[in-house]
């Protein structure tokens, strides 16, 4: 029995062993490798998606517990040729570096920004909690979303799409 | 024509032009590029240590549905090595380490080859093993590798033999006269560190392919070059038919710095021809971590009435695991991290690589420095505690300065460490200390110093004019995150081409379209590449402004590269748009392009005799960083806050100094984890016992701290418009400073890394043992080979 979905907006089937990770069906079923694949245990958050509106590790949900979900990926968070606030902050604060964090990163601080308008330092590095980075030390990351906290009025209207 | 062009114009906060890619998820790295025509392949590793190997057998695997193809010893037939060739691609008679890989198989999905390796038959019989190096050094110890011997090694004449894969040594002055003083006071300290495990998000891997008789490699490395040597080497092909490609790496930190499975990738591809994707799963990843090694240190000092180091001794054994790799070069670094940094009358020091039979370790960001400096800075403070001084001011006396003899006689240039330290106490000074912040609990501070080489080396760059106005910048250099190469080199060649960097393109690595690189790796590439870049610009600049000259009716003296047009000196908004100029040259002479190179200058020079068994006598291009912590411990738990981390770095110019502050911060909160937080553990059969990141404790957000930089700019470098390389360094000192910090924190005699918070808690309650290597002779000389 095939199992289906929205992603980013679209129907989509998997007809494939329901136990497959959520992870590897957008990788491998639909080559869409955004969502990247580094712990594949539920702790570094590089393979974390929209859910039914909320942030998961994908590399955790079993698509066959996915019938009827709304899954939006890293591709689908922004539309093509736009970033998103928390995306734009990052390019403007230089944040980056090797990347592979990046897409777990902006899905769970634009869902955190559109939960908490006006987030401090504690509350950010907190959402942080489930999304690691081994390059960047962090602080310039928790930077850029503070830049949006001051610059975007109200952070809420303009993150929700 | 060697024109001078203002530094200044190189210096700007560029932003990376990778970010939008890779904040947008389409990026596209090594691990995400197995489609569903790409068969994918698994390695079969050993389960168990030490053993001897009586039969392997493939046949059962070879038979199961869906494989195409298996890699074996047969395939692979020449060792491999750094500075000693000692590792074959895969077991041959003996298992020396846990994990050690014994054939790879490629199947049409990787549950296919993952049935497979499970039904690769392995007979062995156990054999006694070495876990530790004081088991290795033991007298009767098995031997890793009986036929040591027969190895080929790069250098003829180095003091090897047993267990031991390697064995460097520096000895300058009358030490034992210095010990004989009756005026000094003798400080002896005995320090152990574990291991550090990269965990880059990108694992190591690779997808190969066998096109027109050559084999193409796309892989995640720091050295597209060594890969290609190392692949052709173990299979017994030319160099000449590999070609290797690099896409964006996903992290590398040292971990890349070697050949793994590539090779293992390339031999699949060929008998399959098919194209084949090799990836280690997390765990091995974790357990075949190339990891920064474990070690042990000793070192001694006698020191004067007035607070000077009239003698050093110290022997440092660095477990290289069951092979040496990148041990074997790095035992060359001790001299110029233990040893450096203070200015001794006499010194004598012993660097040895000691074969375990445990998972090889290699290059992990600053090498054996961050340890080495762990144990300098808290013998240092040891020093300062037995008599008596302050550790601020004993280091202020005794740190290096302009014309100073180092370890192996090399004079130093320039006053940096000095003033750096100044530069600390006014930062300090400006930041204010958060002493308040530590409330109850044990508060600490201290400020160490550090020492570290940039490995310039062989480079070459090509430059191409295109007739739009941009240039293609050609390099075998690597984008690891580290922005090097797509933010650092770019600035260089824009400002000697007069143009925005956004119009320099940068082409990806790959070894069939740009000539020689050592790596990217060791703080070089801005060093090297941008040296090898600027030489290029030369070329096509000479041949720019003959162009111009006819164009313009002016001299090329005359003329200068500036704003994107070839503009009269002193005349700005006169002369010629550039690509008019491009354009013209493609007419009358053919397009321009050029190419440049650059290596060592060779220039700095040791004291002949001083040092044998190194790989180089004087270091290149010295850097130079002082960091500072204050940390809060728990006395109930043993945890440690970072209060707050302030680094005054020697960076030469720092040409986007937004980037290079990135940088350091990323370094520190990787140096404060080998410190406090990250522990790498040996298990009962010698294998790595963390699995992935539910087992290793890297920082998170809420462990970092942000830290507070002050950029030293102006000490002497050889390298383009007075850069130094910047991030290998950053991470050097994060063990020392939590170390002395902790000691400063607990008044406890701080000897070991890591110190997760089960070991302060140790510490505080008295219950550590007092660690005294009992494997290291007291008499220096009974620590080296004859
Ligand atoms: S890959 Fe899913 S949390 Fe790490
Ligand atoms: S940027 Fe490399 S892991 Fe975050």
């Amino acid at each position: 029995m095939a199992v289906e979905f929205t992603l980013n907006g679209e129907w989509r089937d998997f007809a494939g062993d329901p136990r497959t990770p959520l992870l590897d069906v957008l990788r491998d079923g639909c080559r869409m490798t955004g969502t990247k694949s580094v712990c594949r245990a539920g702790f570094c958050g590089a393979c974390t998606v929209m859910v039914g509106g909320e942030p998961v590790p994908s590399c955790q949900r079993p698509i066959g517990m996915l019938e009827g979900a709304e899954i939006v990926t890293i591709e689908g968070i922004a539309p093509p040729e736009e970033l998103n606030p928390v995306q734009r902050a990052f390019l403007e604060h230089d944040v980056v570096q090797c990347g592979m964090c990046f897409p777990g990163m902006v899905i769970t601080l634009t869902d955190f920004l559109r939960r908490n308008a006006a987030p401090t330092r504690s509350g950010i590095k907190e959402a942080l909690s489930g999304n690691m980075c081994r390059c960047t030390g962090y602080e310039r990351i928790i930077d850029a979303v503070m830049s949006i906290r001051e610059t975007e009025t109200p952070a809420a209207e303009a993150v929700s799409r | 024509m060697n024109m001078k062009v203002d530094p200044r114009t190189a210096v700007m906060d560029m932003p990376r032009r990778d970010a939008r890619d890779k904040v947008t998820g389409r990026t596209r790295f090594m691990v995400d590029m197995a489609g569903s025509d790409v068969l994918r392949a698994v390695v079969v590793r050993a389960g168990s240590g030490a053993a001897k190997v009586l039969r392997i057998d493939t046949s059962a695997a070879a038979r199961m549905r869906g494989v195409r193809g298996i890699a074996t010893a047969a395939d692979a037939p020449q060792l491999h090595g750094v500075g000693v060739m000692d590792q074959p691609l895969f077991v041959r008679d003996r298992i020396r380490y846990p994990g050690e890989p014994i054939c790879a198989i490629a199947a049409d999905t990787l549950e296919q080859a993952r049935a497979a390796a499970a039904v690769v038959v392995v007979e062995t019989e156990e054999m006694p093993a070495c876990l530790t190096m004081a088991e290795a050094l033991a007298p009767g110890a098995p031997l890793l590798h009986p036929d040591w011997k027969s190895y080929e090694c790069i250098v003829d004449g180095v003091a090897r033999g047993g267990n031991i894969a390697w064995e460097g040594k520096v000895v300058r002055g009358d030490v034992d006269a210095a010990f004989a003083r009756p005026d000094v006071s003798v400080v002896e300290s005995c320090f152990r560190v574990g291991r550090q495990s990269h965990f880059p998000f990108e694992p190591r891997g690779a997808v190969a392919s066998y096109e027109d008789g050559r084999f193409h490699v796309i892989t995640s490395t720091q050295v597209p070059w060594t890969v290609r040597a190392v692949t052709a080497r173990v299979m017994g092909v030319h160099a000449s038919q590999v070609r290797v490609t690099v896409p964006p790496v996903g992290g590398a930190f040292g971990l890349k710095f070697d050949a793994s499975i590539e090779p293992m990738a390339a031999i699949l591809a060929k008998k399959t021809g098919r194209t084949v994707s090799l990836v280690n799963s997390r765990e091995e990843e974790t357990q075949t971590c190339l990891c920064r090694e474990n070690a042990d240190i000793w070192i001694r000092s006698a020191i004067t009435p007035e607070g000077k180091i009239a003698g050093r001794e110290a022997v440092v054994l660095m477990d290289a695991g069951a092979y040496g790799g990148e041990q074997i070069f790095l035992s060359t670094m001790t001299a110029h991290t233990l040893g450096a940094g203070y200015r001794l009358e006499s010194v004598r020091m012993s660097s040895r690589v000691v074969y375990t039979n445990t998972p090889p370790n290699g290059a992990f960001r600053s090498c054996n420095g961050a340890y080495n400096s762990f144990a300098l800075e808290r013998h240092t403070d040891e020093i300062c505690e037995k008599i008596g001084m302050d550790p601020m001011a004993f280091r202020k006396l005794n740190v290096l300065s302009d014309g100073d003899p180092g370890t192996t006689g090399q004079i130093f240039e320039g006053d940096v460490l000095g003033p750096m330290l100044d530069r600390m106490e006014a930062l300090r000074e400006r930041t204010g200390t958060r002493e308040h912040r530590a409330g109850d609990r044990l508060y600490g501070l201290a400020t160490t110093v550090g020492t570290w080489n940039i490995f310039v080396g062989p480079s070459s760059a090509t430059i191409n004019l295109n007739a739009d106005g941009s240039v293609t910048l050609i390099t075998a250099s690597v984008e690891i995150g580290s922005g090097s190469i797509t933010q650092g080199v770019p600035q260089i060649v824009a400002a000697n081409l007069g143009i925005h960097p956004s119009k320099v393109i940068v082409k990806g690595a790959d070894t069939d379209a740009a000539g020689y690189d050592m790596g990217t790796g060791g703080g070089r590439t801005v060093v090297s590449m941008g040296a090898a870049a600027t030489a290029a610009c030369e070329v096509v600049r000479d041949k720019l402004l003959d162009t111009a000259s006819e164009l313009l009716q002016t001299p090329p003296a005359d003329l200068v590269l500036r704003n994107g047009r070839v503009e009269i000196r002193d005349r700005p908004g006169s002369g010629t748009t550039i690509e008019t100029v491009i354009a013209r040259a493609e007419q009358t002479k053919g397009p321009i392009s050029g190419s440049g190179a650059f290596t060592a200058p060779q220039s700095a020079k040791a004291m002949p005799g001083c040092a044998a068994g190194h790989f180089f006598d004087a270091m290149d291009l010295p850097v130079f960083i002082v960091h500072e912590a204050e940390v809060a411990v728990d006395p109930d738990t043993g945890e440690t806050e970072v209060l707050a981390y302030r680094v005054v770095q020697d960076v030469g110019r720092a040409i986007n100094p937004r980037a290079v502050r990135g940088q350091i911060q990323g370094a520190v909160i990787q140096g404060i984890g080998y410190g406090i937080h990250e522990a790498v553990t040996i298990g009962a059969d010698g294998g790595i016992e963390q699995t992935g990141f539910e087992t290793y404790h890297m920082p998170l957000a809420q462990d970092a701290v942000k830290v507070e930089i002050d950029l030293y700019e102006g000490a002497p470098s050889c390298g383009p418009m007075g850069t130094k390389g910047i991030a290998e360094v950053a991470i050097m000192n994060g063990g020392a400073t939590m170390a002395c910090a902790i000691a400063n924190a607990t008044g406890k005699r701080v000897q070991q890394l890591p110190l997760t918070a089960p070991k302060v808690l140790a510490l505080t309650c008295g219950i550590e043992p007092v660690l005294d290597h009992p494997h290291i002779s007291r008499r220096w000389s009974d620590n080296i080979l004859r």
